[in-house]
């Protein structure tokens, strides 16, 4: 589903992403760990087609991002750290506009579209203007209007932040459904417990440059000890020494 | 396995065929700005009529006062057997047009960049299956119709005030809309090209490609309004043909057939003579370039907004330490008087306000009227002016200094408050009073403010030669315009706040800055009312009866009144600016 080939990204004199190559097939559920400024942001954008890469190439669903981006986009599913709504849209609002962009069917978006807001507990504020919403009301609205036209790749940027527990978990739960149903799932994210729990597969990524790529065991190997994924996290990013 | 070879998936069915999908995205954009403008509408209703209807009214108002004072203009022109008036008429539309279009031409610019490249919305529309070109489409019109407004408001008026004083037949009032409609889109569209292609094209360094760009443009402005200015002077003192003419002359380039401005100021005349043939051709001609240019706009959108936009995000330039600098440690030293912490909120003003290129632009456009303004200087010393002619020149010169200067606090202070937005609990949780921020932004405001324009009009008075009275009046009125202006612009900047907006722009045409400019205008008239004006009519009548002594005691009765209405301009916003910042949760 994700084919990233030797993609380096530089803004400007600065290397953000250093020809990273990674994989991920359909169905699986990847997590990309890294410290602050590692460069998943960066990656995740350019997955998206917001960015495209000073080298190498990225394809999602074999459509390359630089030249073939509107169809790759159809397949995605953005969920970024800071999400975004209209303001003076009501969420259903929100909704059937995301249905209209991704030219669902009318009767199939009207479906889709109770499932969602059923699914997050939308339906005691979705007929509110958005610019109401709490933190939490609005990442819920962005995660349903992520999921309405099913999107063969869903990708999230640290989904968790200003979830109640309750939410947390169950937002886990979707996940992991997910996954198992098919969607492929980029996770980005800096709480370990939940990629321990859910990744099928693990990237870790220090100052643009993908250190350790598989599954736990794999990364177990490669950093040559047992232990929590926090514990190889960090014997994985400290052990790289720093670029003169 | 070889990345040609790799499978592509299936798209998800849709209902019609993808090539239908431009039109889809079109109309889907359409609905959301209908959903988003209808939804606004109803809660503006809904949360404050009274809001609402002062928008309202204060538009009506401004359209009005254009009105009346284009009517009185054109019919003082009509009704004094001045040469060539229709050369005259058709020169200032000329100008008008040329002059507004290129305030569109940069205002549009603005708001594009800020929509296309910085705003949340464009990140999310680009991650999306948003075609490019429906996104700039979407982008552009909602910049086009931000940045006209005023230019529908000063605009129309102006007209209708033409059409009533000429007599013209009934066509010539509904063609207005259509001739100021297409004329919005050519340097809306052009705006938007230059916009592009810089931002796509344009080398690493742009601020300082951009800054020669401003420096080059400023200047051309700034020669021909200096040309302009001595070509009208010389028209009011000796009103003969060849003045006129001279005067004409200077409009060579706003006259050129190839301007868009010449073809509206041609299309309006002729409806206005009874030629509806030749009204429309022009009109043909502004719509066929305006459509024609927005298509060139959307097809260069398609092809390197993407990558524009890649450009902006991925434009980093090497790492740079950012240091205090003289300007800083000037901009400290000025404000002496306050005490450290209010000195500290000064100083992050005006760093902030430093660091930020899109704010030169408008500086400089503000820099090159003021150096319009100081290069009058040489023509009063070199002229011999005459008593009645120094009056009224100061007075002219004292009233545009006001108004620039209303223009330049509306721009960069009002919007200061609102600009801290959803960083406000930065400022609200620091160990100061709440009133000190407003006290810093209202000092910043008024220590500039005073010293440039006490400059300029003593500067400007000495050199005319005004008794020292005259001149001891104006400095005190500039001085009680300053306070007053600078005072009203902090005040209601934190009344009527705008936290959810981050360019500053868009912040200023709201209806707080609208209101505010409104409130401005009106406290120049009375402030220069109360405390200039007896001080002019003392130096004509003495000008009148040719005795040449000092002013009478009576010249200086405005001050008190003045310096009241002062203190109420400085008490009363920053009160209720006060009142509302202490409210202000976060």
């Amino acid at each position: 589903m994700i084919d990233i080939r030797n993609v380096t990204k530089k803004y400007g004199p600065k290397t953000a992403v250093s020809n990273i190559s990674l994989k991920v097939p359909a169905g699986q559920l990847f997590a990309f760990l890294g410290p602050n400024g590692a460069g998943k942001t960066t990656t995740i954008k350019m997955l998206c087609g917001l960015l495209f890469p000073t080298a190498g190439t990225v394809r999602v669903g074999g459509f390359d991002m630089t030249d073939q981006g509107d169809e790759a986009r159809r397949l995605i599913s953005y969920v970024p750290d800071q999400p975004y709504l209209y303001d003076k849209l009501t969420g259903r609002e929100f909704l059937q506009f995301t249905c209209d962009l991704y030219r669902l069917p009318k009767a199939f978006a009207q479906d889709k579209m109770r499932e969602v807001i059923e699914l997050f507990h939308l339906d005691e504020f979705v007929d509110d203007l958005t610019e109401r919403y709490s933190h939490g009301m609005r990442q819920r609205t962005v995660f349903a209007a992520a999921l309405v036209h099913e999107p063969k790749l869903l990708i999230a940027d640290e989904p968790t932040v200003g979830l109640d527990p309750k939410s947390i978990r169950e937002l886990k739960v979707l996940l992991r459904k997910l996954a198992d149903a098919g969607t492929t799932v980029f996770l980005s994210t800096h709480t370990l417990d939940i990629a321990e729990e859910l990744a099928d597969c693990i990237g870790i990524v220090d100052r643009g440059r993908l250190l350790g790529y598989g599954t736990l065991d794999d990364l177990r190997r490669q950093a040559a000890m047992d232990g929590s994924l926090e514990d190889l996290f960090l014997k994985i990013t400290e052990a790289e020494p720093v670029a003169a | 396995m070889d990345l040609a070879s790799t499978p592509t998936l299936e798209l998800p069915a849709v209902v019609e065929p993808p090539e239908r999908t431009a039109d889809r995205q079109a109309t889907l954009f359409r609905d959301l700005r209908f959903r988003i403008a209808r939804n606004s509408l109803r809660t503006a209703w809904e949360s404050g009529k009274v809001k609402l209807l002062s928008m309202l009214g204060t538009s009506l108002v401004v359209a009005a006062f254009v009105f009346g004072l284009s009517w009185y203009g054109i019919a003082e022109l009509f009704a004094f057997k001045v040469p060539a008036k229709g050369l005259i008429v058709g020169g200032l539309f000329d100008l008008m047009f040329f002059t507004l279009g290129s305030m569109l031409l940069i205002s549009t610019g603005i708001i594009l960049y800020a929509s296309l490249f910085t705003a949340p919305e464009a990140r999310f529309l680009l991650c999306s299956p948003a075609r490019a070109d429906h996104v700039f489409a979407s982008k552009f019109q909602g910049a086009a119709a931000f940045s006209s407004w005023a230019f529908l408001i000063l605009g129309v008026p102006i007209l209708v005030a033409y059409g009533i004083v000429a007599g013209v037949p009934w066509y010539f009032y509904p063609l207005i809309p259509l001739y100021l409609l297409g004329f919005v889109l050519v340097p809306g569209c052009l705006s938007a090209m230059a916009g592009l292609l810089f931002v796509r094209y344009a080398p690493r360094n742009r601020k300082q490609a951009v800054a020669v760009l401003i420096l080059v443009a400023v200047s051309i402005l700034t020669y021909w309004l200096v040309q302009f200015g001595m070509a009208a002077r010389s028209t009011l003192l000796t009103p003969k043909k060849n003045e006129v003419e001279g005067l004409i002359g200077q409009f060579a380039l706003v006259q050129h057939p190839a301007m868009p401005s010449h073809w509206m100021t041609n299309g309006l005349m002729a409806a206005a003579r009874g030629e509806l043939g030749n009204a429309l051709t022009p009109l043909a001609l502004l719509w066929s370039n305006g459509l024609m240019l927005y298509l060139g706009a959307t097809l260069l959108a398609k092809r390197i907004y993407r990558k524009a936009y890649d450009r902006v995000a991925g434009g980093g330039s090497a790492k740079r330490i950012y240091k205090s600098s003289l300007l800083d440690r000037f901009m400290e030293w000025s404000v002496f008087y306050l005490d450290k912490p209010t000195r500290i909120l000064v100083v992050k003003d005006f760093r902030t306000f430093r660091r930020d290129p899109t704010q030169w632009v408008l500086l400089a456009i503000f820099g090159g009227l003021l150096l319009l303004g100081a290069s009058n200087f040489r023509q009063y010393y070199k002229n011999d002016l005459g008593v009645m002619d120094k009056y009224a020149v100061s007075l002219v010169n004292i009233s545009a200094t006001s108004v620039l200067m209303c223009a330049g606090l509306s721009r960069f202070i009002f919007p200061l408050i609102s600009l801290e937005g959803r960083k406000f609990w930065i400022l609200g949780l620091m160990p100061i009073r709440r009133e000190q921020i407003l006290y810093g932004k209202f000092f910043f405001a008024a220590t500039i403010s005073t010293v440039l324009a006490e400059t300029l009009i003593l500067v400007g008075d000495v050199l005319l030669g005004l008794p020292a009275g005259a001149i001891a009046v104006h400095a005190v009125t500039v001085a009680l315009t300053a306070v007053g202006l600078s005072a009203i612009n902090v005040g209601l900047g934190a009344c009527l706040p705008n936290f959810r907006e981050t360019d500053p722009s868009k912040i200023v045409v709201g209806f707080g800055g609208t209101m505010n400019m409104m409130i401005g205008l009106l406290y120049i008239v009375i402030a220069i009312g109360i405390a200039a004006v007896p001080m002019h009519v003392a130096g004509l009548t003495n000008a009148l009866k040719n005795s040449g002594g000092n002013l009478p005691l009576w010249a200086y009765a405005g001050l008190p009144p003045a310096a009241m209405a002062a203190a109420i301009a400085v008490v009363l916003p920053l009160r209720a600016g006060i009142r509302a910042l202490k409210s202000t949760e976060f």
